[in-house]
């Protein structure tokens, strides 16, 4: 499933590559404040936790305690000890690999915070970006709101995941990072990728989660679409023609032309697709099985390849 | 037969798998359906070919099928809607309704609107493959858009034939009210998977229609900054409308719409106190809200003649 994007993880290395790392920390620093980046050789930025600890320290107990409450009850329980037996030392909290246990619907959500993880570490760095500072008014309206909104959704997850149980910060591979940041048109086209990506997954998930988290998901799930839209039609707006056009913000290459329905993509694709994208250095394993749905709720349709 | 390969062309390719083993119903059911004909006369050969494929269905059980009726009567009030406004409708009285206002939309609206149409006559056809009835028998004729069910008086929502920035506030209003009824519908699907699957795709669809809806009136002089270029819902109540100078009528409806909208709380955990949101406004733009069927239909019943309470 996945393979480490761009190399050896960039908090690891030393050197040049170090240094790359700490003006990540610095552009991230928002996603810094819980968990940890397990791997950083500078001991401040160090968060070694014994995963048995932590889950007995009564504000991770009551974390866990409340997620019980909304709805993951007894399914969680296994999944909790589950998390704990990975390759990590850290109990899943480094930064080199990250473990989804996709039997379990924790792992689903730690899915979901790993891709809300990725979109709101690419719009803190836009926003911190000297391209923004070139955008139109309107751009920088949509840019700075979409920061808002990933990041709260980045951090809802890190509290309703319990602790003992979460994936640690991912790393941005930062060659790729800051080649997206290059212009405004680089950043919605790497915008468009993510939220149309994440309306897929967000789309394919909703089978796995049980009636409180489905609900949390679909609130989750049409502000991403609302944003996908409006980036579409930014990038439209820009010369980047619909099919057909004026159409892109709900085009034919996402809405299916017979059914009309989006974008949705099951998990190993959308890993995938994130592994292909190069944006991510951790490395993101998955464990466990996907419970088996019906054949008819599994179909595939991915939105494009990013162009131009 | 030739006929039976171009009805299964028309279905998504999820539920032809449900349709591949009962193709010989489809041919045993296709003469007596009334909803054929209803299609027909809608207009919509896809709503048409949807009936003659719904055939080919095992009746869905009544939770998930009741749940497929509602949302059908909403797609088929926006198709309608959508129809009348671009001058397509089967029904000549509602072309003619919003002829004064039709002129004045700009070109870019017009094919946005068409984009949109097809999508929800699209999801018309879709649900009525997956099991849905028309159990309100609606058609064109159906629905009174300024919002006074069977009154000849014109209701509030009348500006909407003679303003085209009004007209696109209710478009809004319509697609947000789509996006919180399938969501709030979504954990009553939880037993079938294959149609809380389809039901999250439209609902997604529903709300990309929303921010383009937005986009396009914040394109407006004098737009509200409530109405974001990021297609998002700012805010709770009839203020997260941004239609200014709106009617008590209108505002009462609007204030239905985004009832809730504003919550900043979500599983007892305060989205605004976390790191790094820097507002109340972000963490409520951030969470779109469910309703209920109940106050959906309290929504749009006064755009329906029938009573679909």
């Amino acid at each position: 499933m996945a393979g480490t994007a761009g190399g050896s993880p960039v908090l690891a290395s030393a050197g040049a590559g170090a240094t790359r790392a700490l003006l990540l920390v610095g552009v991230l620093s928002g996603s810094n404040r819980r968990g940890g980046w397990g791997d950083m050789p500078d001991e401040k930025n160090t968060v070694v936790i014994a995963s048995a600890e932590q889950f007995w320290q009564v504000k991770t107990r009551r974390d866990f305690l409340r997620v019980l409450g909304i709805g993951g009850t007894a399914v969680l329980l296994p999944s909790v000890f589950a998390a704990c037996d990975d390759d990590d030392p850290t109990g899943n909290g480094g930064g080199q690999t990250a473990t989804l246990n996709l039997g379990s619907e924790v792992g689903i959500l730690n899915y979901a915070f790993a891709l809300e993880q990725l979109e709101a570490g690419f719009y803190e760095a836009v926003v911190a970006s000297a391209a923004y500072n070139g955008m139109t008014a309107e751009q920088k309206e949509v840019f700075t709101d979409l920061r808002n909104h990933e990041v709260a959704h980045r951090e809802f997850f890190r509290q309703v995941i319990p602790s003992g149980s979460r994936i640690g910060n991912l790393a941005f591979n930062t060659t790729t990072l800051n080649a997206s940041l290059a212009n405004t048109a680089s950043i919605l086209k790497t915008a468009e990728t993510f939220e149309d990506l994440g309306v897929a997954a967000y789309n394919g998930a909703g089978k796995y989660l049980t009636a409180g988290n489905l609900l949390l998901a679909g609130k989750i799930v049409s502000v991403e679409a609302r944003h996908a839209a409006a980036i579409r039609d930014m990038r439209e707006g820009l010369g980047l023609a619909g099919t057909p056009a004026g159409t892109r913000f709900a085009g034919d290459d996402v809405v299916t032309t017979d059914t009309g329905l989006d974008v949705v993509l099951q998990p190993a694709t959308v890993l995938s697709k994130v592994v292909a994208s190069g944006f991510v250095a951790t490395t993101v394993n998955t464990s466990g099985t996907l419970p088996v749905k019906p054949a008819g709720s599994t179909a595939e349709k991915a939105p494009p390849s990013p162009t131009p | 037969m030739k006929s039976n390969e171009s009805i299964l062309g028309s279905i998504d390719p999820e539920i032809t798998e449900r349709l591949v083993s009962r193709r010989e119903a489809i041919v045993k059911g296709a003469s007596t359906s009334s909803m054929i004909a209803a299609g027909l006369a809608m207009g919509s050969v896809p709503v048409a070919l949807a009936a003659l494929s719904r055939q080919a269905f095992a009746q869905p059980p009544a939770n998930i099928k009741a749940v497929l009726d509602f949302a059908l009567a909403l797609e088929i009030f926006e198709n309608e809607f959508y129809k009348a406004v671009l001058g397509i409708s089967s029904s000549a009285a509602q072309n003619t309704a919003f002829a004064t206002v039709r002129p004045m939309i700009p070109a870019a609206v017009v094919t946005a609107a068409q984009q949109i149409q097809r999508h929800e006559e699209d999801h018309v056809a879709f649900l009525l493959a997956a099991g849905a009835t028309n159990v309100f028998s609606l058609t064109a004729d159906s629905f009174n858009f300024t919002g006074n069910r069977s009154s000849t008086t014109p209701g509030p929502f009348a500006a909407a034939t003679t303003d085209a920035a009004f007209l696109l506030a209710v478009a809004q209003l319509a697609e947000d009210t789509g996006v919180r009824a399938y969501k709030g519908q979504a954990e009553n699907l939880i037993s079938d998977p294959t149609v809380l699957t389809a039901a999250l795709r439209i609902h997604s669809v529903e709300a990309r229609h929303a921010s383009k809806i937005r986009r396009a009136r914040r394109a407006l002089t004098g737009a509200p900054a409530v109405v974001k270029w990021s297609g998002t819902i700012s805010g709770g109540g009839s203020a997260a409308a941004g239609i200014t100078g709106a009617s008590a009528a209108v505002t009462a409806a609007a204030q239905a719409v985004y009832a809730g909208e504003d919550l900043t709380v979500q599983a007892g955990i305060n989205i605004a106190a976390l790191t790094g949101v820097p507002s109340a406004a972000a963490a409520s733009e951030a969470f779109d809200e469910p309703l209920s069927r109940a106050a959906v239909v309290a929504i749009v019943q006064p755009f329906f003649k029938p009573d679909i309470s």
